[in-house]
């Protein structure tokens, strides 16, 4: 790039120490991006406190309970192992917890690569904030590492949630020394920051130089760690009827995940670090284990550090051009095709009036159109599927009538897991839909359609879409786990009756509960109103699964010849299935009904 | 003061800004008027260092911007079209936040804040989240965010979108008065009267090129009864 000569009436000579001196100091702009992070957060924290009370304490509880959920599993589970295999410092106890340990924090550490290097991308490349700092003097290594320290809290609080409860319960099960419980966090925080630092890393370098392929590069990789990750459980769990858990199974399953042990891999330094500072002295004193697990920590704060530094260094050197490369990048040309979708819905919507129709089509065109929607559509139905697709473990044993009663168990978990998926789903995406509307009200508000017609349209819109991908996924669960007619035809009943409700539920209350002044769906979702409507809809999903799941898991037990078939009748368990499925369809109205006709309510009198 | 030297910008293929020769020196304001894609925005992002020039160099008083992004912002003050502000900070808080970034100490700080506060009658929501603020507390906000370290240019991005008339009548006094004690202004609008009425010199872009640069008189020249704005349409239509 040739650089032009110099302007002659430029005043060249003005010092740049004279500027310079009065910017602040790297010590001064760290304080100043405390501050800011202190007063935002002190902000945000006033905020959940006084204004999001509802959603504030769910959040805090349900983690609560999910962190003593875990810690109870965990704790059951290595108690079984200290009985069953032996206590710390016996040979197969530290194979056997090491082995659950590398393969636990080997995931989460690819996990924490990914998802610290898209959170990154997020913070450092496409936001409004970014954009705005740029124009201020800031180091360039500054806001990476503004943006960093974000990506490691929003990427790793998942791990300690997860990883927190297994490390207490091991400590506690083998008695661990005060020393294991005084190095967790510490073992923990070094551990989350290596992969957060390599994910940033390879966030920069990627952006750096290959920004036009960045989408590819993470899908592939993603795409063959997913299909690696398959390919091992699918080798473990496949196996043949007459194969059972035994020795063979064990060793075989131990030796195909070695790669997860690897003497470099943070994970293993870990897992020893714990390892050591769980085991018993035996009074030698070369062989301290206190000391064995301070080398770990040591080694993993080390690395830590030294990625720190890495990361901050890229930073200044790549960033500022990156941004810049990035952002040069001719826009894309949105296209507006797959009209053919378009008649397809119009063809199956034909018994609706003409204006619930285009409504509705309209709908699905921004829905088609958002990214945002239909990827995490994809996402989190994908994963169930692949799921369910495995399932079919449980049909090796149907002789076995505790198997039947676990598939019967499971089915019907099945179903409510997609039930709750859906639940997040209708209040992410359809609940802040009216909301949306406000901005463009000017438009519908306008347009001879009357104020029900739109509403029903967004409800049909709903329940429409959403019903077919989970009565398929339902199905999908049924058909692996190889469930009677009887549960199948109780399971789609259920599955209409969640779509219907689950949607007139998020459509209703998102017409009473408008928010007009939010442009973020996701913002939306997380106000009052979002969150109400995800508690109602989780206790919704709780009562129906429960109405309708109680009588058949009954009915299967008399049908098999087991306790209950000598107390109930297969008259009176036939009636307790009709009361079920009539309450869970009364339910069904209610949820539906009530909330829509005061959402109809008010949205007719709806002024923007 | 500014000076873009032969300054090219390519978003891919396309050139959103082609060779653009353009300085403006102390005690000027300069209006960058033009077509929506015609180069303006782009021109202001690489004066700011949002952008990079693809060709040339673009200078603010000694400083290559692409090479010394900080010490250049520091002489700038820039009010872009979509301003951002956090909206759990108060507007005090915002302010001190700019001001100490750009090394004003305890007590400049202050004092500046108190002086822009006057300038753009914040006192009220001074100490209120800026979530809870209107447009125009906004662009008040940020412009007072644009001057609090009193640079040697100021950079604005579309000024008078959604300002009431109370407001763009603040803004364009202060612009005035800007460029009156020796500082350089340079603006890019739609708003072809504000421009006759307050700038110094317009510079005219089409497709990323600059079609004129001068004074208003000068454009002039050959049709002095016609306005700014035939003179501007019938530019743009050679």
């Amino acid at each position: 790039m040739p650089t032009p000569p110099a302007n002659p009436n430029i005043p060249a000579n003005l010092p740049v120490d004279s500027v310079c001196e009065h910017l602040p100091s790297e010590e001064r702009e760290r304080q100043i991006f405390w501050k800011l992070r202190w007063r935002t957060g002190c902000s945000q924290l006033r905020h959940f406190v006084t204004k999001a009370r509802l959603r504030t304490s769910l959040v805090v509880g349900l983690s609560l309970l999910f962190w003593c959920g875990l810690f109870a599993m965990f704790y059951g589970g290595f108690d079984f192992i200290i009985k069953n295999v032996g206590p710390p410092g016996v040979a197969y106890h530290a194979q056997t917890v090491q082995f659950i340990f590398t393969l636990f924090f080997a995931s989460l550490q690819v996990m924490l690569i990914f998802s610290s290097g898209i959170i990154l991308y997020g913070g450092l490349y496409s936001s409004v904030e970014i954009n705005f700092l740029l124009t201020l003097p800031v180091r360039d290594s500054r806001l990476v590492n503004y943006r960093f320290q974000e990506a490691v809290f929003f990427s790793s609080w998942g791990f300690f949630l997860l990883a927190s409860p297994m490390m207490v319960a091991y400590g506690l099960v083998v008695s661990a020394p005060w020393y294991y419980f005084a190095q967790l966090p510490g073992l923990m925080l070094s551990f989350a920051y290596i992969p957060c630092a390599l994910g940033a890393i390879a966030c920069l370098l990627l952006i750096s130089r290959l920004p036009k392929l960045r989408g590819i590069v993470v899908g592939t990789a993603a795409l063959v760690i997913i299909s690696l990750a398959y390919l091992s459980i699918w080798q473990t769990l496949s196996l043949s009827h007459d194969e059972s858990v035994n020795a063979t199974w064990f060793s075989e399953t131990f030796r195909r995940f070695e790669f997860t042990r690897g003497e470099w891999l943070p994970s293993t330094w870990l897992s020893n670090g714990l390892l050591d500072a769980a085991r018993p002295y035996n009074q030698d004193p070369n062989d301290l284990p206190w000391l064995e697990s301070g080398k770990y920590l040591v080694v993993l704060v080390s690395n830590a550090l030294l990625l720190h530094v890495i990361v901050l260094w890229l930073g200044n050197r790549l960033f500022r051009k990156s941004y810049c490369s990035l952002h040069s990048r001719q826009a894309r040309e949105s296209r507006t095709g797959s009209v053919w979708i378009d008649r397809i819905a119009n063809g199956f919507l034909f018994p609706l009036p003409k204006q619930t129709r285009l409504l509705i089509i309209k709908d699905l065109r921004l829905f088609r159109r958002d990214p945002a929607q239909w990827s995490q559509f994809l996402i989190f139905f994908g994963l169930l599927l692949l799921y369910f697709a495995n399932l079919d473990r449980f049909r090796q044993q149907r002789a076995d009538l505790s198997a039947q009663t676990w598939v019967n168990i499971v089915s019907f978990l099945n179903l409510a897991v997609v039930g709750l998926i859906l639940s997040t789903f209708t209040t992410r995406f359809i609940y802040p839909l009216i909301s949306l509307e406000g901005k463009r009200f000017w438009i519908l508000g306008r347009l001879p359609v009357e104020r029900d017609t739109i509403l029903w349209g967004k409800f049909l819109f709903a329940a429409g879409g959403s019903w077919l991908p989970c009565a398929g996924l339902v199905l999908t669960s049924d058909l692996v786990l190889n469930v009677s007619g009887m549960v199948v035809s109780v399971h789609q009943a259920t599955c209409l009756m969640l779509c219907i409700g689950l949607s007139g539920m998020a459509v209703g209350l998102g017409a009473m509960m408008p928010n007009f002044q939010e442009q973020s769906p996701s913002k939306i979702a997380a106000g009052f109103g979002g969150t109400l409507n995800l508690v109602l809809s989780a206790l919704y999903i709780l009562a129906v699964v429960v109405l309708t799941a109680l009588p058949c898991h009954f009915i299967l037990l008399a049908s098999s010849g087991g306790v209950a078939s000598q107390m109930l009748k297969a008259g009176t368990l036939a009636a307790w299935l009709g009361v079920g499925l009539v309450s869970s369809l009364v339910l069904a109205c209610l949820v539906t009904i009530v909330p829509l006709r005061s959402g109809l309510r008010a949205f007719r009198r709806l002024e923007v | 003061m500014i000076h873009f030297q032969r300054v090219t910008r390519k978003y891919g293929d396309r050139i959103a800004v082609n060779q653009l020769e353009l300085s403006v020196s102390s005690g000027q304001l300069l209006a960058m008027l033009g077509h929506n894609g015609a180069g303006k925005s782009t021109s202001l992002k690489m004066l700011v260092g949002l952008l990079r020039p693809s060709e040339g160099v673009v200078q603010v008083g000694p400083y290559d911007v692409a090479k010394n992004p900080r010490e250049s912002s520091r002489l700038i003050g820039y009010v872009p079209d979509q301003p951002y502000l956090y909206d759990k900070l108060s507007g005090r808080e915002f302010l001190e936040f700019v001001a100490e970034m750009h090394g004003l100490t305890a007590s400049e700080t202050r004092e500046a804040l108190d002086r822009e506060a006057t300038r753009f009658e914040l006192g009220d929501f001074l100490d209120r989240l800026t979530e809870s603020y209107s447009h125009g507390m906004r662009q008040r906000t940020v412009f007072a965010a644009a001057l609090i370290h009193q640079p040697e240019v100021l950079v604005v991005d579309e000024p008078m979108v959604g300002l009431d008339p109370h407001s763009i009548r603040l803004v364009k006094d202060l612009m005035r008065e800007y460029v009156d004690v020796g500082r350089t202004v340079l603006m890019s609008t739609h708003m072809l009267s504000v421009a006759e009425e307050i700038a110094d010199r317009v510079a005219v872009l089409k497709s990323g090129t600059l079609l004129f640069e001068g004074k208003v008189s000068e454009l002039r020249l050959n049709a002095p009864d016609a306005t700014l704005e035939s003179l501007y349409l019938s530019l743009m239509d050679q």
